[in-house]
């Protein structure tokens, strides 16, 4: 039987990669493939579904394909560059240690090394699926030799629950304010004090009561003090608030509850909260960087920088022009539509499929 | 394989090409309106020029990213000083009091082994960040000597004035963005005017310029103009978000190494097939004309075309076009009936050559990787 076994660095639940790792899974069973998960470390929830990479060649079978999910430095890429079966890289692409410069020397590191695999495991591969077009050009850059852009699997299309007590006590905490979200970690490469600026910027021209919703875990400390730290200065510190932890019924209703989804990230490599928004039907704002633009398509009002004043016009004109509103939502439905879930696992089996049989030639 | 664009999904979310132009229409209209609103505000002074550098530089007070020298080789050294004691007075509270007893006890029983191992990593860590502050007394003593060869700010008295009217070079800018269709920044833009001369010949183009002053009559007529040096800017513009850049004033005497920053940002921001175009002063027009306080003073001096087109080359350009311009004094040649009529013409070529050829002049160059 034909095998498809993936590699992960940690397996993890409600986390992009680990819940896109165990569809993909189903999706090559279902298919009529055999398919494991190996990974470095995985959660307590999920330790019946996955093993420990390094008991992989004792399973090993001859036409074995390996399947690696790549989007941060592991033992595991090193371990894969030492395998002889076929490599299909599945790319998420890896924050350029550049942005972690003097706020974290630790993860510099980190992500360097995470540079270096991509770049040792590109030419290796025999595929290289990416996420977005944006991915694809870094792979195809380093050298490896064909790429396919299949998106992520996420099931944006599961009716999700709204926390109803969320979104009052949201609701009620803002009154009439216009409410900025984004949502992602906070970390140097989303450019949270640019939209510090832009709310700053937005109450001096537009709204002085606006308000900024952030959401997402705080995953560089010393940037995270910082961002806080700038807000209090600018007399923001009562105007932004930090959702952490959220459940997925209380996220919904922070996405419901916002006016503008608003995103100034400077590195994305395909950007899932966009699509989020596009579910709670929230018009989106965002800089056109890295797959951001290609993710958006014309769901959104896409800013070819993220000057403060530039910003605020555009979340303005999103509030004040109700056809405009209306017209991003209903291109952000139609936009959707084209990442279902039950499309994206066609097309991982259809671009795996055309793999196994090259092999099959080959062998 | 190539990379290609998710499918669209089964059922009627298929648009035509049709609806799709019309909403690229729509969008780039509303773009265009948002654009006109920043511009309206800038005009009318509810946005204050700088107001956006401002903000930028307040920023980095919160960074340690923004610490600069001194302030942040001194900062990093008393996290490495605060984090060399190692405190074996482990804490003994608990909520219960025979936990509270068990710690006293365990603590006591193993002083003995945590002092002799804790020693040896204090005295480690003490020689380290004793290593480090030798270190930084080093660097700030090569800091010293560094800051004691600076050259002096300019005048402002003395510094050339931004372009202001008319250039003999605008058309030809005009001309090789014309099939530019991305945004285009003009560095040192001065009054606007080539800003309005690239907008009236279709180009996306905005400007920026550190000196609020010299910006103003743009503002009054609405030009989307920046108060910002070029670096600057650059300096937050994302990774190939430019169609264009113009390059005049202040980079004609830039420090080398701000030239040499400035050519890594124009490489990394502009996209490929993007269009660079570079004016200057001659070199020869630079030793001839200039203010001598300028010429004595300035920390850098106008480069010759030839060492741009070698210096864009390295960086991914390739130069199409360099154009010569500007106040062209040379002497014309005697007629050949005059006496010594050869030997004085080949005299006239060198001091045109030297002094009086085209004091300026343009290059374009197209990055092509």
């Amino acid at each position: 039987m034909t095998a498809v076994h993936q590699f992960v660095p940690a397996l993890l639940p409600r986390d992009a990669t680990g819940d896109h790792t165990r569809a993909l899974r189903d999706a090559l069973r279902s298919a009529g493939w055999d398919s494991d998960i190996y990974v470095e470390a995985a959660h307590d929830e999920l330790q019946d579904e996955a093993t420990y990479f390094e008991e992989y060649p004792a399973r090993a079978r001859p036409g074995d394909i390996l399947l690696y999910q790549l989007g941060t430095s592991s033992p595991v890429a090193e371990f894969l560059l030492g395998r002889d079966e076929p490599l299909v890289l599945d790319y998420h692409n890896v924050t350029p240690a550049s942005f972690y410069e003097g706020w974290e020397e630790h993860t510099v590191a980190k992500v360097a090394l995470a540079r270096e695999q991509v770049a040792s495991l590109a030419p290796k591969a025999v595929l290289g699926i990416a996420d977005s077009a944006f991915n694809a050009r870094e792979l195809d850059a380093l050298g490896c030799p064909a790429t396919a852009v299949v998106p992520i699997l996420v099931d944006l299309h599961a009716e999700a629950g709204r926390d109803e007590r969320e979104r009052a006590r949201l609701a009620a905490d803002h009154g009439d304010a216009t409410v900025l979200l984004f949502v992602g970690r906070i970390s140097p490469n989303k450019a949270h004090q640019h939209l510090v600026e832009a709310l700053f910027v937005y109450r001096r021209l537009y709204d002085p009561l606006a308000r900024l919703h952030l959401v997402g875990p705080t995953v560089t400390p010393a940037y995270a003090e910082a961002v806080f730290a700038f807000a209090d200065e600018l007399g923001l510190a009562d105007a932004i608030r930090h959702g952490e932890g959220l459940t997925d019924a209380e996220l919904a209703a922070w996405y419901e509850d916002a006016d503008v989804f608003v995103c100034l990230s400077e590195h994305e490599g395909f950007c899932i909260p966009l699509l989020e928004a596009m579910r709670a039907g929230t018009p989106i704002v965002a800089l056109d960087a890295g797959a951001v633009g290609e993710t958006l398509a014309d769901a959104g009002i896409l800013l070819p920088t993220a000057r403060p004043a530039l910003v605020a016009a555009a979340v303005a004109r999103v509030r004040s022009d109700e056809a405009l509103a209306a017209s991003l939502v209903e291109a952000g439905r139609r936009r959707l539509a084209d990442f279902a879930a039950t499309t994206t696992r066609q097309r991982f089996v259809d671009v795996l499929a055309a793999i196994v049989d090259a092999e099959r030639v080959v062998a | 394989m190539t990379p290609d664009a998710p499918a669209p999904a089964d059922g009627g979310n298929v648009d035509t090409a049709t609806d799709v132009a019309d909403r690229i229409r729509y969008l780039d209209e509303v773009m265009a309106e948002i654009d006109a609103e920043v511009r309206k505000r800038r005009a009318s002074g509810d946005l204050p020029a700088g107001l956006e550098r401002e903000l930028d530089e307040l920023f980095l007070e919160f960074s340690p990213v923004g610490l600069q020298g001194r302030a942040r080789l001194r900062e990093t050294l008393s996290l490495v000083d605060g984090s060399a004691y190692v405190d074996i007075a482990v804490p003994t509270a608990s909520n219960k009091a025979v936990g509270s007893y068990i710690k006293r006890a365990v603590r006591k029983g193993l002083g003995w082994y945590m002092n002799f191992i804790v020693a040896q990593i204090v005295k480690f860590a003490w020689s380290v960040s004793r290593m480090f502050h030798v270190v930084v007394d080093h660097i700030e003593d090569l800091e010293a000597t560094v800051e004691a060869h600076r050259s002096p700010d300019l005048p402002a008295a003395v510094v050339p004035a931004a372009h202001t009217g008319a250039t003999w070079w605008a058309p030809a800018a005009a001309e090789a963005l014309a099939s530019v269709t991305d945004r285009v920044v003009v560095g040192d833009c001065g009054d606007g005017s080539l800003v309005e001369v690239l907008g009236a010949a279709g180009v996306d183009a905005y400007g920026v310029d550190p000196s609020d002053l010299a910006l103003e009559p743009a503002l009054d007529r609405g030009v989307d103009v920046r108060a910002e040096s070029v670096l600057d800017h650059l300096d937050v513009v994302s990774g190939e978000a430019l169609g264009g850049i113009v390059l005049t004033g202040s980079v004609q005497w830039l420090r080398p190494n701000e030239r040499e920053h400035l050519l890594d940002l124009v490489s990394s921001r502009i996209m490929v097939d993007g269009v660079l175009v570079l004016h200057s002063t001659s070199p020869e027009a630079w030793a001839g004309a200039a203010s001598p306080v300028v010429r004595d003073l300035a920390p850098g001096r106008p480069l010759h075309p030839e060492t741009w087109t070698h210096l864009l080359g390295t960086r991914g350009f390739s130069v199409t076009a360099t154009v010569r311009g500007g106040d062209d004094r040379r002497l014309a040649h005697v007629g050949s009936g005059a006496t010594d009529a050869a030997t004085v013409n080949a005299a006239i070529d060198a001091i045109n050559e030297l002094l009086l050829g085209p004091t300026e002049y343009l290059v374009v160059a197209t990055r092509v990787r």
